[in-house]
């Protein structure tokens, strides 16, 4: 699952990524362009099944390994069971969310 | 077409717990429990000095013990790991339920008792029910 398009939006389902993203929030995501950094939050293909696109918090970057964690860990599926994803998996970094209205804001 | 299914992603980005609750289950709990009270029947209903006996019996009290921490460490995933806040909302006697349940894997530890056994089957029952309940 690749997005020809620089930007694209993504619908989240599920709450590991609380309290930054919702379940049901609408995000735009700027496809990525270098190397995904520490800290940022990003969207990637799931390393189990490739159609399928995650979104989680990178953890950390060695090499062209990337650890993603979920912002509510209790709640997240992410490196702690399938261990650090290719650099390249790493296909986008969402940088607003624009639904619902009353959560419009930029992706810290 | 209106403004939402315009606005609407055509893409989802999954931010999920799915393997951890897909392996989630309280049977190797119930397992543990049932094979606690099957070594608490074949103790008590041990005889027999002779060398097989005995190693019989020893083997029964080592299973029995052996299953007992499973048990424990099988609830304790459940309670620690699968049960939500929002869950012990709807089942306020959540915790209460785990603490006994766990103490009663201590008790069959230190005892041979086929009643505590028997409590032990029941709490975990009752966990598995309330675990089944939330899947729903």
């Amino acid at each position: 699952m690749r997005p020809a398009t620089l930007v694209f939006r993504v619908a989240v389902a599920g709450g590991s990524m609380e309290p930054t993203f919702r379940d049901g929030d609408w995000l735009l995501v700027r496809r990525l362009s270098g190397p995904p950094r520490a800290g940022e939050v990003v969207v990637a293909t799931d390393p189990r099944e490739p159609a399928r696109l995650l979104v989680k918090r990178v953890g950390s970057v060695a090499g062209h390994r990337v650890t993603v964690h979920g912002d509510h860990p209790d709640e997240s599926t992410d490196s702690r069971q399938f261990g650090p994803i290719p650099d390249s998996a790493v296909i986008g970094r969402p940088f607003l969310r624009y639904a619902p209205l009353r959560r419009i804001g930029f992706v810290k | 077409m209106d403004l939402r299914s315009l606005l609407a992603p055509r893409l989802v980005a999954h931010a999920h717990c799915d393997i951890p609750c897909g392996i989630y289950d309280p049977t190797p709990a119930k397992i543990a429990a049932d094979t606690v009270a099957k070594m608490v029947e074949k103790i008590t209903g041990a005889g027999g000095t002779d060398e097989a006996s005995r190693n019989t019996f020893i083997r029964s009290v080592a299973v029995k013990e052996e299953h007992a921490q499973i048990c424990k460490k099988e609830l304790l995933i459940l309670w620690t790991d699968y049960f939500k806040p929002e869950h012990l909302e709807k089942y306020p006697k959540l915790h209460d339920t785990f603490w006994k349940a766990a103490k009663l894997c201590s008790k069959n530890k230190q005892s041979v008792d086929a009643k505590a056994a028997a409590d032990l089957q029941a709490a975990v029952k009752e966990i598995a029910d309330i675990f089944w309940a939330t899947k729903k």
